[in-house]
């Protein structure tokens, strides 16, 4: 039986079209069902191609909290396969990339194919399943679909297909993705990973907040200034033509192109080693790829773990109620001049010198903030002074980058997912 | 003079091979390690006591101080950080802004060096040595131990590299604009 603080009808209470209850950001009990109904059973990205290019490759992550092996197999088709022997339950693997055609569990010696099926076990005659079907003890298996190389896996029983949960996100995801020469982008294995003592919600709340930019930014505004550079967070967000946007199934987008006329690149201040390989790119006549250099300015927010921010793909990982890993995965444009990786690598560790901190230290100050009991509301009515948010006939909400109606988008889809019950499984 | 491209990833190559090159090497030069270890306590202490002026003066013209999340090689996968001498200077300009809400109030940190090896390679002095770095702020503290690699050069001693390699950077940790 469920609680009757957990009940569909009391979580639906928690969030409201202008606020939203402390208790979603506060309490163990929602977070342990988030796992499941908000993560297990969304789409969420596990993987991007580049990873995983040749047949046996491998690579590790969580969906919702359970661990979960991303295979290419032999056919070149692509598995996500939850990390459990099928047999006592053993991770059977814990590197978190690598090359196999088999997984062999070192526990009990049952061995699993790249694809998931069960493919040996020692001394069968014993085992009953060597009459029955051993299919039964093939490896957990996530529903997996991919759109423009991006792998994306879910544990929900009937999955709606990706480019439906995807929607109007397609259009800034295909322009992410296009900026690319030959549209090929390439990961790199080793992401940045920082934690921050709060609810992974905190993460969400801000990648579309336009308005914190003036604010939780002003110190990397400061180096903007001090070098002449007009950073692309130091835009009046009440005047500029920069748009934030819910664009249904909690995606959110913030496009920021309307508001820097002069490129991307104008808004960088100097990176290590930058002039030569500007110089170079400049005389070859490649001056105009510098664009390519910084982020697209397209900050997407896949609901509920990929951000699109600058060249990285900021992967959301709750590990508990208040305590969240963010991964950062640089990457690159291997069909770009050489120079623009070069200078990638250089400006990849900009913001998190000089931004991310500032983030990381709102996010802990709102949580310890939202432990208190008696204040029990968080506004996010932000832009519906003139009424309620309304949508497009394509169902996206747009709005100034000060209006919080991505937040808004956000938390509607949250609040159904959240007070969905769904029966999680693996096929 | 100019830099080119080629010069760039020549110092990436060569701050992959000195990590290499450190962990190949024989034991250090005995009679260099009094002042080795002076130069990487002094730092150390600089960087406690939050000297960043005079902890800046005492680098190089062409400083690098790179901190890798897996030491491979600088244009092959990514860093926390890559600073090159200008960006150094900008670490110490954010430090001082009042709204560098990450670093304000300031991290306390305290660093142990030990295990302290020194090798002459030509005129420079690479040093390798231990490091437990313990930082708090706001009622919280973390714990990093790894070990860094100097490389000092003429006659005063500046620091040319240096390169920290902690291990726990790719495990993930809080808020690291502590870090230098």
């Amino acid at each position: 039986m469920t609680a009757d603080h957990l009940t569909p009808e009391a979580l639906h209470r928690l969030v409201e079209p202008h606020r939203v209850h402390r208790r979603i950001y506060t309490d163990p009990e929602i977070f342990e069902l988030e796992q499941t109904r908000v993560f297990a059973a969304s789409w969420s990205y596990v993987a991007h191609e580049s990873e995983i290019p040749a047949p046996g490759d491998f690579t590790t992550t969580k969906v919702g909290g359970r661990p979960v092996v991303v295979t290419r197999d032999g056919a070149g088709a692509v598995h996500a396969l939850l990390n459990r022997c099928s047999h006592r339950g053993a991770l059977f693997t814990l590197a978190s990339s690598g090359c196999a055609k088999r997984f062999t569990c070192p526990y009990h010696g049952w061995s699993f194919a790249n694809d998931g099926r069960l493919v040996s076990l020692p001394f069968p005659q014993n085992h009953p399943v060597q009459d029955g079907d051993r299919s039964q003890f093939d490896l957990g298996r996530l529903a997996v679909a991919e759109y423009r190389g991006f792998v994306f896996a879910t544990l929900h029983p009937d999955p709606e297909p990706l480019e439906e949960w995807l929607g109007p996100a397609t259009e800034p995801f295909d322009h992410i993705v296009d900026r690319h020469p030959g549209g090929r982008l390439r990961v790199l294995p080793s992401p940045q990973q920082l934690e921050f003592d709060g609810t992974w919600k905190l993460a969400w709340d801000n990648a579309a907040a336009g308005l914190h930019a003036t604010f939780a930014h002003r110190s990397y505004n400061v180096l903007g200034s001090d070098a002449d550079i007009d950073t692309v967070l130091a835009r009046d967000p009440g005047r500029t033509p920069m748009v934030a946007k819910a664009l249904g199934h909690g995606h959110m987008v913030v496009d920021q192109r309307p508001g820097i006329p002069d490129g991307p690149w104008s808004t960088m201040r100097a990176v290590p080693f930058r002039e030569p390989l500007v110089e170079e790119l400049v005389a070859s006549g490649a001056g105009g790829d510098l664009d390519l250099a910084t982020g697209s300015m397209v900050n997407l927010s896949l609901f509920p773990n990929l951000i699109f921010v600058g060249n990285q793909l900021l992967v959301v990982e709750p590990i508990a109620v208040d305590r969240t890993r963010l991964s950062a995965h640089l990457v690159l444009a291997p069909d770009a001049p050489a120079e623009i990786d070069l200078l990638r690598l250089r400006v990849d560790e900009d913001f998190i010198s000089f931004g991310t901190p500032d983030d990381l230290d709102m996010f802990e100050r709102v949580q310890q903030g939202l432990a208190i009991p008696e204040m029990e509301w968080i506004d996010v009515s932000r832009g519906l002074r003139d009424g309620p948010d309304v949508p497009a006939a394509d169902g996206v909400v747009t709005g100034p980058i000060t209006s919080e109606a991505p937040q808004r988008g956000y938390l509607a889809r949250y609040r159904d997912l959240l007070t969905t019950e769904v029966i999680t499984r693996v096929r | 003079m100019s830099l080119t491209s080629r010069d760039v990833t020549a110092r990436y190559d060569e701050l992959a091979e000195l990590v290499v090159d450190v962990e190949r090497r024989g034991p250090g030069d005995v009679a260099l390690v009094a002042e080795a270890a002076t130069l990487v306590a002094h730092e150390a202490r600089l960087l406690a006591a939050r000297r960043y002026d005079e902890w800046l003066a005492g680098w190089s013209d062409d400083a690098v101080l790179w901190v890798p999340m897996v030491p491979t090689h600088p244009a092959a996968d990514q860093s926390l950080l890559l600073d090159d001498r200008r960006r150094l200077a900008e670490r110490v300009r954010w430090r001082a802004e009042p709204s560098a809400w990450g670093q304000q109030p300031p991290s306390r940190t305290t660093r142990v060096v030990g295990s302290v090896e020194a090798w002459r390679s030509g005129d420079r002095v690479i040093v390798r040595s231990g490091l437990v770095l313990h930082e708090h702020r706001r009622a919280r503290a973390q714990l990093l131990v790894g070990h860094q690699i100097h490389e000092f050069v003429d006659e005063a001693s500046r620091c040319r590299t240096k390169i920290l390699l902690l291990p726990q950077l790719s495990l993930g940790i809080r808020n690291p604009s502590f870090l230098l």
